[in-house]
């Protein structure tokens, strides 16, 4: 009974933000038997209301018998503490080596531009606020910063206001990693310059785009439907499943070279230009549907 | 939790039968899913994956036969979320909720392969089946990491069923105090935590100080940025952590513990208490532990995030609410320690090998290593690596066999520079040194050292000035402020490489950097002042040209100090796509566009106007054709 009790009330406080002397009381009595629990006192109350109020320390200080000097010197030397409200969403960026060599500064600095403040910092309207740590073990994803619970991996700095405003409005709103849109699109080879726009054949009901492809023994055509998200794809002679292909531009007969590795299946990954401006780079496995669409 | 025998152990008979019913019980079930649940694989999404995959499960009726295993972390970060399916040990890399309902039809019902979730040997374009084949695995020799892949660590009867607590059994029922510590001084175990010291030695100090009550103490702090071993040893196998201090505990003769665990690490905290729990459910820890009368009983206490907290003295005061500040150690922690007691520390690491030991004597463990160094070390291989995560490896390996063989090598063709070991008080290694085996000795001959096992891996594009620059501010911001050599010499030292790398650097500026490195390892009052330096004197040991390519020549060769680079665009890489254009902040850079229709159409090329430009990168980040060059 007492538990529920307890319980239910940390959710109030949590939502008021009011400081009542009888939970600061209920923290202190359960840790009344350890000695020197008193950055274990802290870390609940601030796990509680997000800071350490100053009433709270008062009433630590008086209960505890513990000078308030010295509370305050525990409550600063430790980072992890803060003597301030933070803002709704919590943004940890990540500045550990690893991260670091990845180039995270250039994460939070960029964090910092867009939000307008500097790491340790909340925004005037109280809604971020800016964090940095060194290291939380999840180094083989670096540069890796964490919104309100959410890791994000490899994070780019292209990819930090999107971050932003998706925390803004809640991620449950959002399928991270999904992008369901599907729309035509008109692309190019990126040495020549010519479109791959085939208007004699039709998929999906709108002009194919034709690429020239090769494997060790074969040569022929693939046609792609132009709808961005749609896999329709008809080929000249059979591509078995899970080979990797060469593509190479109808018109200027140049190979286009792989930019990066697909992150589903690592093979390279191509990239074509996209009419109007920007990037779509499409993975030569036949079979893996990884593709990305960077528009300007 | 645990459905069945929640009643004390009271002898070691009954913890054997406990175990048998545990194997009969767990062999009935054929197929095990083991899914990893590390901190990487979570980030990654496996936790969803659990849930899919019990659906999938039960819509096939297979929820009874199979088992969904929720694992620590394998060590394979990079490739997440991993699934192993037992008993054949298929391995599947990067799986997504969209392959479970494949996975479960056909490799879970009908043992078929699906070889697009295969791992692809980047170097040989083999597909590893299983984990052994994969290369990252192969070189490796994982005792304290072993059953990391095998166990749910929120249970204790998986712990049991793959042989744990049998070292403690053997501990308290074969083995005297002083035979147990004779038995660890003898298998030449050293402390993982950084020093090196020999354990048994501190738990002889211990055991034979004055004072009661003593405390046994599990370092669980790692300070160490970009290092994470001891967390997935807290996280995956929580139990072996405990059955080790427990063993410690008996030899030393203490009866109270402590486990320091960062503040970052809220999983390794929750997993740790789970496993406290049972283990004093099922009397193996607390009072008359297995009913031999001895007594052990641990808390857990957070840090507060204080990376000088991770150092003895300071650990101790942290533990007793005070401010984490390092004492001078005329005095050894072993006889004053935590509330003024004889106070054994140990790093998580060390405590985990403690069982392994006792399980398969001194001698077998001593047989691994070099003549100094024995056993295994884990490492977290991270930075410009193809491989990143966790390797365990004999200690004598060459750091080149790790980089190489197990990390495999350096991605995107770049070409390796330099790797820091030892964390913020090691050092930097150059390729010429490569060939080092990792032993302590060795490695603090070259100005770097052991330190907890963090390994991070530089390619060309990395500054090592700015490395050093970044380390000495981690340390001046970490100093706790009590001694002013280490509070003052590495605020001085980084206003220098500060200076540096902003192009302002002055010819006697490196002989300054040295001669006040020497001074602050000399005369600091704890082991962060004393190996503040160690990062700047080996950078400046090993990539003197670097240094004096900043200064002199105001260039910064890796293209990373900011004032000292500028970009450009190369016309004819150029393909106008427009994407440098619209990441560019500030609007500095024109062109980027297409032209006309059909056959007329031109290409502008970008153009950046270097007056404007702020130096942010954007552009060479987002430009895909390597365009954009930094010079
Ligand atoms: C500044 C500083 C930070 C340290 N951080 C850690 C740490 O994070 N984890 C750790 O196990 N040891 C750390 N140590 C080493 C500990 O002081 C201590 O030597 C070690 O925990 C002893 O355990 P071992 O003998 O098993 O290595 C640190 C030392 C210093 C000087
Ligand atoms: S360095 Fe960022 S997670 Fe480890």
């Amino acid at each position: 009974m007492e538990q529920n009790a307890a319980i239910s009330s940390k959710d109030n406080i949590c939502a008021e933000g009011k400081v009542e002397s009888k939970d600061i009381l209920r923290i202190l009595e359960s840790h009344n038997k350890d000695r020197g629990g008193l950055i274990s006192i802290l870390e609940e109350i601030q796990s509680e209301y997000g800071y350490l109020p100053e009433e709270a320390l008062r009433i630590v200080s008086e209960r505890t018998g513990r000078s308030l000097v010295d509370i305050y010197g525990v409550a600063t030397f430790y980072r992890f503490f803060s003597l301030q409200a933070k803002g709704k969403h919590l943004i940890c960026a990540c500045l550990g080596t690893a991260c670091h060599v990845r180039g995270a500064p250039r994460i939070v600095a960029e964090l910092e531009q867009q939000l307008t403040i500097k790491a340790g910092q909340t925004t005037p309207d109280k809604e971020f606020t800016l964090e940095t740590v060194n290291c939380l073990g999840a180094c083989a994803l670096g540069p890796v910063v964490v919104i309100d619970g959410h890791y994000f991996s490899k994070v780019r700095k292209s990819k930090v206001k999107q971050l932003l405003e998706q925390a803004g409005e809640g991620f449950d709103k959002f399928d991270i990693g999904k992008d369901e849109r599907i729309f035509p699109i008109e692309v190019s080879c990126p040495h020549c310059n010519h479109s791959f726009k085939d208007k004699t054949f039709a998929i999906d009901g709108y002009p194919c785009l034709k690429i020239n492809v090769a494997t060790d023994h074969q040569q022929g055509w693939i046609r792609l439907s132009c709808l961005y998200g749609s896999y329709s794809v008809s080929t000249e002679f059979e591509i078995p499943e899970g080979m990797v292909v060469n593509f190479i531009c109808p018109h200027c007969n140049s190979e286009i070279h792989s930019t990066s590795d697909c992150s589903q299946c690592g093979a390279p990954m191509i990239p074509m230009l996209v009419d109007g401006g920007g990037i779509v780079s499409i993975c030569t496995r036949r079979g893996c549907k990884n593709h990305m669409l960077d528009l300007v | 939790m645990s459905t069945v025998a929640t009643a004390k152990l009271a002898s070691l008979e009954e913890l054997e039968a406990l175990r048998s019913s545990i194997r009969v019980e767990q062999q009935k079930t054929q197929t095990t899913v083991a899914l990893c649940c590390g901190t990487g694989c979570q980030a990654y999404g496996s936790g969803r994956l659990i849930e899919v995959f019990a659906e999938a499960l039960a819509k096939e009726g297979l929820e009874d036969s199979v088992r969904v295993r929720a694992t620590g972390c394998h060590g394979f970060c990079e490739r997440g979320p991993l699934v192993v399916i037992h008993p054949k040990g298929t391995f599947y890399q990067r799986v997504g909720p969209d392959d479970v309902g494949e996975i479960v039809a056909k490799t879970v019902k009908q043992g078929e392969l699906i070889e697009r979730l295969l791992y692809v040997d980047p170097q040989t374009k083999e597909k590893a089946q299983t984990e052994e084949q994969v290369g990252f695995y192969k070189h490796q020799h994982r005792l304290v990491f072993g059953n990391n892949g095998a166990i749910d660590p929120k249970s204790i009867r998986d712990y049991l069923a793959v042989g744990g607590y049998a070292g403690l059994a053997k501990a308290l029922s074969e083995l005297k105090p002083d035979e147990l510590i004779e038995q660890i001084t003898e298998s030449g175990l050293r402390g993982r935590g950084g020093g090196g010291f020999l354990t048994g030695r501190k738990w002889r100090s211990c055991r034979e100080a004055e004072g009661e009550p003593k405390y046994v103490l599990c370092n669980g702090d790692e300070g160490d940025p970009g290092a994470f071993m001891d967390r997935s040893i807290m996280e995956g196998n929580p139990h072996s952590v405990l059955e080790g201090m427990v063993i410690g505990a008996y030899a030393i003769g203490s009866n109270h513990g402590y486990i320091y665990v960062r503040a970052e690490y809220p999983l390794a905290v929750e997993n740790l208490g789970i496993a406290i729990r049972q283990a004093e459910e099922l009397g193996l820890l607390g009072e008359d532990i297995l009913g031999t009368g001895f007594d052990f009983e641990i808390r857990i206490n957070r840090g507060a995030g204080a990376f000088v907290c991770g150092e003895s003295t300071a650990l101790m005061a942290s533990i007793e609410g005070k401010i984490g500040d390092p004492r001078a150690k005329y005095i050894h922690t072993t006889d004053v320690g935590l509330f003024g007691k004889p106070s054994n520390l140990n790093n998580v690491e060390t405590w985990a090998n403690v069982p392994l030991i006792v399980n398969r004597g001194a001698e077998w463990f001593s047989s691994m290593g070099t003549e100094k160094s024995k056993g295994t070390k884990v490492f977290s291989l991270v930075g410009k690596i193809n491989n990143t995560g966790l390797v365990e490896v004999p200690m004598g390996v060459s750091l080149r066999d790790i980089i190489y063989k197990v990390g495999g090598g350096i991605p995107d063709g770049r070409k390796f520079k330099a790797v820091q070991i030892g964390g913020p008080s090691g050092g930097c290694i150059p390729e010429s040194l490569l060939d080092t085996p990792v032993d302590f000795e060795q490695l603090t001959e070259l100005g770097a050292m052991m330190g907890s096992g963090g390994l991070i891996v530089m390619d060309e594009d990395t500054c090592v000035v700015d490395i050093a620059r970044y380390f000495m501010n981690f340390l001046c911001e970490e100093a706790c402020g009590k001694c002013t050599p280490c509070r003052e010499g590495t605020k001085i030292m980084l206003d220098i490489l500060g200076r540096i790398c902003q192009g302002k650097g002055e010819a006697e500026d490196m002989d300054k950097l040295e001669a006040l490195g020497e001074q602050v390892q000399l005369t600091s009052l704890c082991g962060l002042g004393t190996s503040a330096a160690n990062p700047v004197l080996s950078t400046l040991q090993y990539f003197r040209e670097e240094y004096e390519t900043h200064v002199k020549d105001k260039r910064c060769p890796a293209g990373v100090c900011r004032q000292l680079i500028t970009f450009s665009v190369t016309p004819e890489a150029c393909t106008s796509c427009a994407m440098c254009v619209k990441a560019c902040p500030v609007e500095a850079i024109s062109g980027g566009t297409r032209k006309g229709k059909g056959k007329d159409r031109v290409r502008v090329p970008a153009l950046i106007d270097q007056d404007k430009c702020i130096k942010c990168r954007a552009c060479h980040e987002a430009c895909k054709f390597d365009a954009v060059v930094i010079s």
